[in-house]
């Protein structure tokens, strides 16, 4: 186990060092300085601009200083808005979108999971057409037209919930069905095909001649195993609802890091996107690691090679 | 007597076998069309490819004609009859528009005077007359011959602009049809280089096993670890605003899954008695990877095809919503859905229309996709 917990360490490190070269040499790339606007800059300030946020040096140097500076917790200034770092704009933004984002996850795990039962238990019958259904129109339809849609029909026409912003927690709805619909309807998809493998198997026959009550059968014997894949996709799911947020945090305008990411990229601040992609991929790496390592916990099948 | 009589019948047409031998597309075919949803959504993607490739032939406008006099108009107006028996439209901005009966635009009337005490507008109509709106009460209304307040309307189908105008005056129907095949276009190809990557990448690492296998499989498992999101979005702003960079930034990272079915593919393939054989007659690596192992891998290959096209139609709409897709005046469903988000509230139609032909291409790749797997392996039907 500590093998396998070293070697996935391991493996991380060159995993987000590989990031943070690519999202270096990506943004360096770029054609022009991050200076060069409609109107010229004096060579003068030009200069005095490189000096400052460090553009003249070699680029090894300059990659080097900035992956001395992530060492530090230390994402560097963002060129657009002076005196403002990208560390400001993710303490700004994180507790928005965590909120956010674990009360999405949780959402998806009450919903998805009890879905996928009912409809396995019901296979074929009205109750899992019906699921199954909402759960094709939910891997279908894009997140953007979800929260369009919910904002018209629940914000604008009913008045029901808040059009904007977070202040209550009934601003959280919207983004959070939004967000959640795609996860949700896959998790229970899958959810509901492994429940339907694993109550054929021979196991659950010798549960149910033992004479245990079918509730039991299904709580004690057969979830257990069948969680197993949805736990397996929770690091894509978290990988999802990050990326997913983007466009929910900039339609509810939550002030995330989402929406400090977007506008970073239609501004063209490329310190920020450098920082934000850096922070976005060295989170879901953690988080992925840590779902496989619980993975790996409840599952003794799983040999760590 | 017997009305039973023995049919004269020869050894030969005992053995032959009556029924037409099915080629290996026609066996797929069959299996494929006899799935309901699979057939719908193999219609509804010919539908879409002649609504967006011939579409454009038959409409009056281009994408980027614009007649600001005539933005917002929706598809479905609410108007009153006025003496000269056309119809008015009245905008949420307080313009007037003429239609005649029929529903054709006229366009916008010419304001000569504005009370702003009396809170009344005057427009002509003609040379002779005039019509006035009273704004004192919401919602603005014409006043009739008697100068009272005229509320009597009816609602009259769009003829000039059948899904309505944008809010640059842009027929939408139009803009439609061009955004469904630039989506559908960024697609394919986005589709077709990932295909072609992914096959070149998993087939050689595939069929080279070993220590270049292990390499080249630790690679793609940290290119899947990375949020491909990011990284098509970090792409997209390098390059600049136009429809190639989309393709490229899309075809660069989504070509691990092809990768991974086509090395899984390969893996077991080559270990068959065919590739042997192939190989006991000398065929070199080249014949056997491209005559042998890549067309019997087909299968797979082209459900991950089709699975891809949805999700790359997915990621540009993205893209293009969160403001970083194609240029101006072009148009794809996602930047159509983006430039309507502002106005959701007074003019839904302009989002809803583009979002639902997004679905409606998703439904219908989604569809032929999960019936193609069917048809093309049964065993994996669950």
């Amino acid at each position: 186990m500590t093998k396998y917990v070293l070697k996935r360490l391991g493996m991380m490190m060159i995993t987000l060092f590989m990031i943070v070269l690519l999202t270096f040499i990506l943004m360096h790339s770029v054609p022009g300085g991050p200076f060069t606007r409609d109107k010229q800059v004096a060579p003068a300030v030009l200069r005095a601009l490189e000096q400052k946020y460090n553009l003249n040096a070699p680029l090894p140097q300059q990659f080097f200083d900035y992956l001395s500076g992530l060492l530090r917790f230390d994402l560097g200034p963002s060129f657009k808005y002076t005196g403002k770092t990208v560390n400001d704009f993710i303490t700004n933004g994180f507790p928005f979108s965590g909120r956010l984002g674990l009360i999405t996850l949780v959402f998806v795990l009450l919903t998805s999971i009890p879905m996928g039962v009912v409809a396995s238990l019901k296979n074929g019958r009205w109750q899992d057409m019906l699921l199954m259904a909402l759960a094709t129109l939910g891997v279908t339809i894009p997140s953007f037209v979800i929260a369009a849609g919910l904002m018209y029909v629940f914000a604008f026409q009913l008045k029901w919930l808040p059009v904007f912003g977070v202040d209550d927690w009934r601003g959280y709805i919207l983004p959070m069905i939004a967000l959640g619909g795609y996860s949700v309807s896959f998790l229970a998809r899958l959810m509901r095909s492994s429940l339907l493998e694993v109550m054929g198997q021979d196991y659950i026959r010798t549960a149910r001649a033992k004479g245990i009550s079918e509730l039991r059968v299904i709580t004690h014997h057969a979830l257990r195993n069948a969680i197993i894949p949805v736990i397996t996709v929770l690091g894509p799911t978290v990988a999802n609802l990050l990326t997913g947020s983007f466009v929910i945090e900039k339609i509810f305008a939550i002030p995330g890091m989402g929406s400090y990411f977007v506008n970073s990229v239609t501004q063209r601040d490329y310190t920020t996107i450098m920082g934000m992609t850096v922070f976005y991929a060295a989170f879901l790496i953690t988080m992925v690691f840590i779902v496989d390592l619980f993975y790996v916990m409840i599952d003794p099948r799983i040999k760590y090679e | 007597m017997s009305e039973w009589v023995r049919v004269q019948t020869t050894v030969d047409d005992r053995e032959k076998i009556w029924t037409k031998p099915r080629s290996f597309a026609g066996d797929v075919w069959f299996r494929f069309r006899r799935k309901p949803t699979a057939l719908a959504g193999f219609i509804l993607v010919v539908v879409l490819l002649a609504f967006a490739l011939l579409g454009p032939l038959f409409s009056p406008y281009s994408y980027s004609d614009q007649s600001l006099a005539l933005a917002n108009i929706p598809p479905v107006l609410w108007v009153s009859e006025v003496p000269n028996g056309n119809y008015i439209y009245i905008t949420p901005s307080m313009k007037l528009i003429q239609l005649d009966r029929d529903g054709h635009l006229l366009g916008q009337l010419r304001k000569v005077h504005d009370d702003a005490k009396a809170r009344q507008t005057t427009f002509t109509l003609d040379e002779q007359t005039t019509v006035v709106l009273d704004y004192n009460e919401k919602p603005a209304v014409l006043l009739g011959v008697d100068g009272q307040r005229n509320t009597q309307g009816k609602s009259i189908w769009n003829a000039s602009y059948l899904l309505g105008t944008d809010q640059l005056g842009r027929d939408i129907l139009t803009r439609l049809m061009y955004g469904t095949r630039i989506s559908l276009l960024v697609a394919f190809v986005a589709a077709t280089i990932n295909m072609l990557i992914g096959i070149l990448y998993g087939g050689i690492s595939g069929f080279a096993g070993g220590r270049t296998d292990a390499i080249m499989m630790r690679i793609v498992d940290i290119i899947s670890t990375i949020p491909l999101t990011l990284y098509v979005i970090l792409i997209k702003v390098t390059l600049d605003n136009g429809l190639f960079s989309i393709i490229l930034a899309l075809s660069s990272v989504y070509w691990v899954d092809m990768a991974r079915v086509v090395r899984g593919q390969v893996l077991s393939l080559k270990q068959q008695e065919f590739v042997l054989a192939s190989k006991s007659i000398g065929s070199g690596s080249r014949t056997i990877m491209l005559k042998h192992l890549i067309p019997n891998a087909m299968g797979p290959i082209l459900v991950t095809v089709t699975m891809l096209i949805p999700s790359a139609i997915f990621v540009e709409a993205f893209m293009s919503f969160i403001g970083i897709g194609i240029a101006p005046p072009m148009a794809s469903l996602g930047t159509m859905c983006n430039d309507a988000m502002e106005a959701l509230r007074s003019n839904p139609y302009q989002l809803f229309l583009p979002a639902l032909a997004i679905c409606l291409i998703m439904f219908a790749f989604n569809f032929v996709g999960d019936g193609l797997r069917d048809a093309l392996d049964p065993k994996l039907k669950k």
